[in-house]
């Protein structure tokens, strides 16, 4: 090989090893943004997927709540949160000399569609600075078509999911409200989870707009609607009752109130009222309202929370325990000189120290005679006697109804502290606290021949097509047939003497409570009434109690035309015919 | 001819290779390189069979044709996909604009059943009512009329209807 040849394939292959070295080299950095720095260092292949891939969530409806006649109690409403993006005016209009005038413009826009915001307010808001601020929501669907249709340039939209009570403060206290997505008291926070059902997820890529796409690799998991609910609420027997009882509060000028309707039958509840209450569509406005005499906020629900000394009502269970062991008839009587003495025991006297001579057993309950109950209790029954049947009607401890609940209390011969006054006391309704439920629920055994039944407010879940029904549920036997209708018996006959619960056409079986507290003054009573209708076929318990009345302080004079009235309403509107005609 | 090239003898590029290789192979001389790249003629038949083979036709196109078809081509394919995927996009705009118009729909859907229970809800009607002037029945005013032996008609027995 010549000189000149060989020299022009050094050349060749110089100029061929330098492209191979510079194609390494470029691999080689290929190699290192490619692969090294993609999965470590920079996260470069994490940063291009969060550029262009989305992973988003898809929250689920929550479920809906109806009452027992499929009323909308609880639904969902779409509504928009309106925002602007100060900064991003700011750089739009970085050297525009228009910028004032553009600003006006569209600050009067704005509060053209929402006349509730100043246009200093909004001038203010756009001269913060800030990437974005919520100057407005939820606003209605009207404002929110107008902005739509507006197309203002940094004013964006943005949905938010509002939980709506269509019935206004219609069982707020039954239903409690959402904040967030959490429900809070009553149903709401019972079924919270199956309310809430479970959110979803969409991972795609997406386009400028944030849209994602359905050509580009996609994975999604669907959201799973949350079930809905059929409460046993009637609501316009709810309204009705709750409207009765707000003018009751009023008119007995009482501090509150609590009804409550059961079915006598299967223990399904029909209403339940408190006042105060509150608007859960509104519920912020009611942080400061209190129940309950002050002691738990409007919130909760006083049907199952305000526990309470029942008074006299709690006569007719000392009367069940001791007819239920054969150890009095309605009949069997006594001398009441309107105290009673005992050994072990505090005196124990009528109101007003009212003596009634010799008087049956009816006759105690027609009196509501304290000496009567006393005696039944200390002399007859006995603290082995009486205070089984106490636990066996419910009394110290929670109902099982579906929802939170307090216990109420009272001692025991088997509690550290008791004494024999307490058993004289408790005969009455005193030294024994209790929830409405509780004492209403006692009624209801009474009514439904002595069987208690679970007390319950959902009747009915509809999971996604999957429907569950709650039956009633039998709890116990806690006193003879025989011996409720006794009983029944007796409570008739001391309304139809007392002539303050009764309707015309129809026979009531009804107990009034008039309760003072340890250490209050004795006009500072809860009045109460507990009874059921018709007597001869029991359908619904009712229970009545105002805090504090002071128009007058008897069970029979403050709470009984509320119960009356409730009474007669519930007839009508279930066309019950009368059993007394 | 090859009589004539012995003739001649060697030349001088042969008698170079020749002695720069002692006792090594001789290398071929250029003339007899030439000669052997010069393939024999093909035989009649065989061209004819091959000529009747199916060869691709830019085997036989040179590299400035390649270029160009292959340019072609790959602008063909490259208008294809592109206008499958502007197709795809397209058709994603539409569906996020139904997705859209379901998601109003929807809402629209939400706020009539809310109005229809805000209507349908116990106050409302009760205010309905007072707005046309009736007010609530006195239960002092009800009387209850007895009478014997009535069967009340069942919801099932239409033909006893009045």
């Amino acid at each position: 090989m010549n000189t000149a040849l060989r020299r022009a394939r050094n050349r060749q292959m110089f100029i061929f090893l330098l492209v191979c070295f510079s194609m390494a080299a470029l691999l080689g950095r290929l190699y290192y943004w490619q692969i090294l720095q993609s999965q470590g260092g920079y996260q470069l292949a994490q940063r291009a997927n969060n550029e262009h891939v989305q992973n988003q969530t898809v929250n689920a409806p929550r479920g809906l709540i109806y009452d027992s006649n499929g009323q909308l109690l609880a639904t969902n409403v779409v509504r928009d949160d309106v925002y602007i993006e100060p900064h991003q005016f700011s750089v739009d209009h970085l050297d525009s000399e228009s910028t004032q005038t553009d600003l006006q413009n569209l600050v009067h826009a704005l509060h053209q569609v929402l006349p509730d915001i100043s246009e200093e307010l909004l001038n203010k808001a756009f001269n913060s600075g800030q990437a974005s601020v919520r100057i407005a929501g939820p606003i209605d669907p009207t404002q929110s078509q107008k902005l739509h249709a507006l197309r203002l340039p940094d004013t964006f939209l943005l949905p938010r999911t509002w939980r709506i009570y269509p019935g206004s403060d219609l069982a707020a206290q039954i239903l409690g409200y959402v904040q967030g997505e959490q429900g809070m008291y009553g149903i709401e926070r019972t079924y919270n989870k199956l309310l809430a059902g479970k959110p979803g997820s969409v991972t795609a890529e997406t386009d400028l707009n944030g849209n994602p796409l359905s050509v580009g690799a996609s994975s999604a998991q669907p959201a799973v609607k949350g079930a809905d609910l059929t409460l046993t609420i009637d609501s316009f027997v709810q309204y009705m009752v709750q409207t009765a009882l707000s003018d009751s509060v009023k008119t007995m000028e009482a501090q509150g109130g609590t009804v409550v309707v059961i079915n006598a039958r299967t223990g399904a509840v029909v209403a339940m009222a408190g006042d105060p209450t509150f608007d859960p569509n509104n519920y912020g406005s009611s942080v400061d309202k209190r129940g309950c005499l002050g002691a738990v906020e409007a919130y909760f629900n006083p049907a199952l929370y305000c526990e309470y000394e029942p008074g006299s009502v709690m006569k007719a269970v000392t009367m069940a325990a001791a007819l239920d062991q054969g150890l009095i008839t309605p009949d069997t009587a006594f001398n009441d000189p309107g105290y009673i003495s005992f050994k072990d025991a505090d005196t124990v006297t009528n109101w007003e120290n009212k003596g009634y001579g010799m008087e049956t057993m009816t006759g105690v309950l027609t009196h509501s005679a304290n000496v009567g109950a006393a005696y039944v209790a200390h002399n007859i029954l006995g603290p082995d006697r009486y205070y089984p049947y106490v636990q066996r009607f419910g009394f110290g401890q929670k109902t099982g109804i579906d929802t939170l609940e307090s216990s109420g209390q009272y001692s025991t011969n088997k509690s550290a502290g008791w004494t024999p006054t307490d058993l004289t006391r408790q005969a009455f309704g005193q030294a024994i606290s209790a929830t409405p439920l509780q004492v209403a629920m006692a009624y209801q055994a009474i009514a439904n021949g002595g069987s208690m039944m679970r007390p319950y407010l959902v009747a009915g879940i509809n999971d996604n097509g999957h429907v569950t029904t709650i039956v009633p549920q039998f709890l116990r036997q806690v006193v003879s047939a025989r011996t409720s209708a006794l009983l029944t018996g007796m409570l008739v006959s001391a309304a139809d003497k007392n002539q303050q619960a009764t309707i015309p056409g129809y026979s009531v079986a009804v107990k009034t409570g008039t309760a003072t507290t340890q250490g209050i003054s004795d006009d500072q009573t809860e009045a109460s009434i507990a009874g059921f209708l018709p007597a001869s076929n029991p359908q619904f318990v009712i229970l009545v109690k105002l805090d504090r009345p002071q128009a007058t302080i008897y069970g029979g004079t403050a709470a009984a035309p509320l119960w009356r009235a409730i009474a007669q309403q519930l007839m009508w509107h279930y066309g019950i015919p009368p059993d007394r005609p | 001819m090859q009589s004539m090239s012995r003739d001649r003898g060697p030349s001088h590029g042969d008698h170079l290779r020749r002695q720069a290789a002692p006792g090594g192979l001789i290398a071929p001389t250029l003339k007899e390189r030439r000669s052997a790249t010069q393939a024999p003629p093909m035989k009649p038949i065989l061209a004819a069979k091959r000529r009747r083979h199916l060869h691709p036709f830019f085997f036989q196109m040179g590299p400035v044709a390649l270029c160009v078809t292959s340019v072609l081509l790959i602008g063909l394919m490259a208008v294809l996909y592109l206008s499958q995927v502007g197709q795809a996009v397209s058709a994603n705009q539409q569906l996020q604009d139904v997705r859209t118009q379901q998601a109003t729909l929807q809402r629209q859907d939400q706020d009539l059943l809310d109005t229809i229970a805000q209507e349908r809800s116990p106050a409302s009607i009760a205010q309905q009512a007072k707005d046309m002037g009736l007010v609530p029945s006195d239960p002092k005013n009800v009387q209850v009329l007895v009478v014997q032996h009535l069967q009340p008609i069942k919801k099932s027995d239409q033909s006893i209807e009045p």
